[in-house]
């Protein structure tokens, strides 16, 4: 499903954020990145989708390359979610514009098509009452669940979660994280970066580690859990 | 001696023909600040979308465009644009010029104005865009959206509204600095008081009713600029009265 080919990025010629990073990911599957900050977990996450110009190297999603000059990057977005740590929804619109904004101007859907869809959306992610509320008046959980539904409106193949916790408080991560594991039951393709080894081990097919712009390791959460106990990845958490 | 003896005479703000005069130049004040506005809104707004594209040709051709009108006294390129700019016409289109358009002035004033304003709201549409996130942008390209799409729904509105409160003040600016045209002989308010005043010698009560008159608009300007900001307020998110 993604295809990530000795892939380097470089910010301003002198940083490297992604150093002949190579991965596949297969349809279904849920993938964990961490590491560090600044070792190039979001970066990479992004050249997925196209946000970052890596110079090197090739990432094909669903058999299309997505830095070739003919490919239509708009198109191919339009078929990722994205989720991102500081939720990013539109402050001035209500959370249902929100969600169908989108599927309204790039699906080119009817107004009601939309609504309804998104209902089931909110439905789905335990808000629906919040349809017609502005994003300042929700608290981090549920915006990042509206950011969650505000994704799925466009019925991705594949969904990247960048840091979806990371600014949450700790009672309102769980609410986050429960979807997420919905989700990836169901059998959604994902990408997520983040710190939530419980998910990470629970969730996850494979869990990769990226240090210094590199991808140093890959395992299995049950991998991870007995290396904990020895070297290897838990160096990281270590901070050596 | 002459102050001491000075006797007030406030009929001349509506004695046949003063009355007449002021009228029209506080007509001729909205006139060019209106028109100034207008154009400094379209032509800022653009300039100052074309500093942030991420097109290396747009972003020199505006920041280029704010150098040169921001740079410079707006005294200057009033007179540029009523002594100069004809020049540099080929010369039918000059004669046509002076055929045609009578009141040159009050045109050149117009351009002086919005362009010079323009440079200014550029700034502040510029300082707005780049107030929101990087990420809000990526969220926004990540549904699929075009450029023109994510600057139109996203960007834009959310910029706009970040920037109401510096607009005013630039928008009372326009209107206040429509008095420098009278140094190229437009005949606005401040130059009409100082008109009247050459006939009357009563240019206390003229200036003071023109300072009136000005107080009045502004007034206006605030208030209306203040219902805008609060018709847009985005619940939640803009502190409350």
């Amino acid at each position: 499903m993604i295809q990530i080919q000795h892939v380097s990025l470089w910010y301003d010629k002198t940083h490297k954020a992604l150093d002949d990073v190579s991965e596949s990911i297969r349809r279904g599957q849920t993938v964990v990145i961490c590491g560090p900050s600044g070792s190039g977990k979001s970066s990479l996450l992004r050249c997925i989708n196209g946000l970052e110009r890596f110079q090197e190297g090739r990432v094909v999603v669903d058999g299309v390359s997505v830095r070739q000059p003919g490919t239509d990057i708009h198109k191919l977005r339009a078929e990722i979610g994205m989720v991102f740590q500081h939720f990013e929804l539109y402050p001035h619109m209500t959370v249902m514009q929100n969600i169908t904004l989108a599927p309204m101007r790039v699906r080119k859907m009817s107004r009601a098509v939309a609504e309804k869809k998104a209902m089931a959306l909110l439905e789905r992610v335990g808000i629906p009452e919040k349809a017609s509320r502005f994003p300042e008046e929700l608290s981090g959980g549920q915006k990042q669940r509206v950011a969650i539904a505000r994704a799925l409106a466009m019925e991705p193949k594949i969904m990247l979660f960048d840091e979806p916790t990371s600014a949450l408080d700790p009672e309102m991560i769980k609410e986050v994280l429960d979807v997420m594991t919905d989700l990836a039951r169901e059998g959604m393709t994902m990408v997520v970066v983040t710190h939530e080894m419980g998910f990470a081990r629970g969730v996850a097919d494979r869990i990769v580690f990226m240090s210094q712009a590199k991808i140093v390791e890959t395992g299995t959460g049950s991998d991870f859990s007995s290396a904990r106990k020895t070297k290897g990845p838990a160096s990281f958490w270590n901070g050596s | 001696m002459g102050i001491l003896n000075y006797t007030f005479d406030w009929s001349v703000l509506w004695r046949d023909p003063y009355g007449g005069m002021l009228v029209k130049g506080i007509l001729t004040t909205l006139q060019l600040s209106l028109l100034a506005w207008l154009i400094a809104l379209v032509l800022g707004l653009a300039v100052g979308l074309c500093r942030v594209l991420p097109l290396r040709f747009t972003r020199l051709v505006g920041g280029a465009y704010v150098q040169v009108f921001r740079n410079t006294p707006l005294l200057v390129q009033l007179f540029f644009w009523y002594f100069a700019a004809p020049l540099l016409l080929p010369k039918p289109a000059q004669a046509w010029l002076y055929d045609n358009v009578p009141n040159y002035a009050f045109w050149a004033g117009v351009v002086a104005l919005g362009t010079y304003t323009a440079s200014r709201v550029a700034e502040q549409f510029r300082a707005g865009l780049m107030a929101i996130p990087r990420d809000q942008y990526r969220a926004a390209y990540a549904t699929g959206l075009t450029t023109v799409q994510v600057y139109r729904y996203v960007i834009a509105p959310f910029a706009l509204r970040l920037i109401l409160p510096p607009f005013t003040t630039e928008f009372l600016t326009c209107f206040k600095n429509s008095a420098l045209a009278m140094t190229i002989g437009v005949m606005e308010v401040t130059h009409t008081a100082y008109y009247i005043d050459s006939f009357t010698w009563h240019g206390l009560e003229t200036t003071t009713a023109a300072s009136a008159v000005y107080l009045c608009i502004a007034a206006c300007i605030t208030a209306g600029m203040a219902f805008t900001e609060k018709r847009v307020r985005i619940p939640g998110m803009i502190v409350r009265r």
